[in-house]
């Protein structure tokens, strides 16, 4: 391809973009706009009055507290599903034991089926075991949306990884156990931070869980203050964006540090 | 012999935690669901009690109410629709993307950022743009003469529906976007040269090399977004809560309706039963095709 060829498709794919993403622009440049200014007509591109007004405010709220929630409840939630998820790919993927494809069955289905499905019986086991109101219901509850993608996704990874590995490891006279902490978990470690932070963003964006189990409005994560925030902020957008800007920006920067093997991994994990 | 069950008794410590756990938390709850569905449960017998089998009687409850086939209606265009926008845009960006210049990779891991964002926040980025009086939709609209009155995106019944899809193709783009693109990139390049060789152009190469090869991803593309669209809550539960006057009512927001405003688990339960069935079956159907079709 000519280099000015390149360089053409170059500028229509920014504009692609910038269009694409044009939402997301619109909630940042909103949460720095002066409330008057939102429902100026014509609508103003950037702010003429830029301030930050709304971040303060919405600090001054309970944003610290539901941050901190958010950042619990999925960082536990991630926790749990590498716990479980990569001893089980690993197993999967190496061991000659019975069952191996129907286990690989209810990862699979168990990936497919919706939140909804399983809230209500959750809520009765979860109020008879008294979990309803604590971190515990949907940090476990969320991490069941990263297990079965991890395990699928891990379970290529692991058997592309060649067996002499830990043969050699063997005769060295490793146990298995120690072979896969000390061999096979440092190099696939881009695999498992890439496991780790797709889990994370499944239970960040958590809300029917978060709000179904936890009447508690301290226990809350930002998704379920943003959107009871709706009612109590009525028309201030620029308040809400600034806390729907706040929100993101965790899932943003977590994107831009692992974004090459982020995207490879999500596509192979969920075609899997 | 004793050296093999200790061998395969490691293979399952390894493997079952994470089974077990999915067992527990997905697995039980399916099946203790059906139970509910049969019994009749409120909060007043939530903690145990007298829970009486009421038969197929929370079915009739349900399918004797209007909402419910308004639901079901809704959740079909709801998905269809979404899909259907999701996949044909998706495939155009795909291509656009699939040619090698120098910002194609980068510029297209950018927008995997509105898949990213935590549903909650989109709906409400999309409720505030669809506002009647602020929103930047109509405010665009009018000032390129496109409507003369603003549209009542989420406020009219008409409309609302195609409001949330919108907001959901969105969401959705980047991602279908991605998978076809790897779909795009493992077509063999021969094909093409050959093709071109023997003068064929552009459209006659999508039509009759591009879209036959890829009609395998293609399907899975289908069947993967038809079962995750399907069960979608988020986005219309923030955007519209159902409303207005149920118009965008989905079998997900119902079921959480029945159990979570008007606390009556088992029509939830009966409800949320009619979403797994059909998701199931969907769901067969996709993994007999992608064990058929091990390429992909």
């Amino acid at each position: 391809m000519s280099h000015r060829k390149s360089w053409i498709l170059s500028i229509v794919g920014i504009v692609i973009v910038a269009l694409f993403l044009f939402p997301v622009y619109w909630m940042v440049i909103t949460a720095f706009k002066a409330q008057t200014e939102i429902f100026q007509t014509p609508p103003t591109l950037f702010p003429q009055n830029f301030q930050i007004d709304s971040f303060i405010a919405v600090m001054q709220g309970d944003v610290g507290q539901y941050f901190l929630n958010s950042v619990i409840i999925a960082g536990l939630a991630t926790l749990v599903v590498l716990l479980l998820a990569v001893p089980s790919a690993y197993g999967l993927a190496r061991f000659k034991i019975k069952g191996v494809s129907s286990m690989m069955l209810i990862f699979l289905v168990t990936q497919m089926l919706p939140a909804t499905v399983v809230l209500t019986p959750l809520f009765i086991v979860f109020n008879n075991l008294g979990l309803l109101n604590t971190y515990v219901a949907p940090v476990l509850a969320t991490a069941t949306l990263g297990v079965p993608f991890s395990v699928l996704l891990l379970r290529t990874f692991f058997m592309g990884i060649p067996k002499e590995l830990e043969e050699a490891a063997n005769i060295d006279g490793c146990s298995r156990l120690r072979a896969f902490l000390q061999v096979i978990i440092p190099i696939s470690l881009p695999s498992v931070l890439v496991c780790g932070a797709i889990s994370f963003f499944f239970a960040w964006g958590d809300l029917i869980f978060s709000i179904t189990f936890n009447r508690d409005q301290e226990l809350w994560p930002l998704t379920a203050g943003i959107f009871n925030a709706v009612g109590r902020y009525g028309i201030e957008w620029n308040n809400l964006m600034a806390f729907a800007t706040i929100s993101v920006l965790p899932v943003i920067i977590i994107f831009v540090l692992l974004q090459k093997h982020l995207v490879e991994g999500l596509v192979s994990g969920s075609v899997k | 012999m004793w050296k093999k069950l200790r061998k395969q008794a490691g293979g399952y410590l390894f493997v079952l935690p994470a089974v077990i756990f999915m067992l527990l938390l997905i697995g039980y709850p399916l099946l203790y669901n059906i139970i509910l569905s049969f019994q009749n449960v409120d909060l007043s017998n939530l903690a145990g009690g007298n829970r009486e089998f009421v038969g197929f009687d929370n079915y009739r409850t349900v399918a004797e109410e209007d909402v419910f086939g308004i639901s079901i209606k809704n959740t079909l265009i709801y998905t269809v629709g979404s899909v259907f926008f999701q996949v044909i845009i998706g495939f155009c960006l795909a291509s656009f993307f699939s040619m090698k210049f120098k910002l194609a990779g980068f510029l297209r891991g950018i927008m995997m950022i509105s898949w990213l964002i935590p549903m909650t926040v989109t709906a409400l980025l999309f409720k505030f743009m669809m506002g009647s009086e602020e929103g930047i939709l109509n405010q665009m609209l009018m000032t390129f003469h496109f409507i003369e009155d603003p549209i009542g995106w989420l406020s009219s019944p008409d409309i609302a529906l195609w409001s949330v899809i919108i907001a959901n193709i969105w969401i959705g783009i980047p991602f279908n976007m991605l998978l076809l693109s790897t779909g795009l990139s493992s077509l063999p390049q021969d094909v093409y040269e050959s093709a071109s060789l023997d003068g064929a152009n552009w459209w006659q190469k999508l039509v009759h090399i591009t879209l036959p090869l890829l009609k395998p991803v293609i399907m899975v593309v289908l069947m993967l977004g038809f079962i995750y669209t399907f069960k979608v809550f988020d986005v219309v539960y923030v955007m519209t809560g159902g409303g207005p006057i149920n118009s965008t009512e989905v079998l997900s927001t119902l079921a959480f309706r029945y159990s979570f405003s008007d606390f009556d688990f088992s029509l939830g339960a009966a409800v949320a039963n009619v979403l797994f069935i059909i998701l199931f079956v969907i769901s067969l159907i996709y993994l007999r095709m992608i064990k058929k079709d091990e390429a992909i």
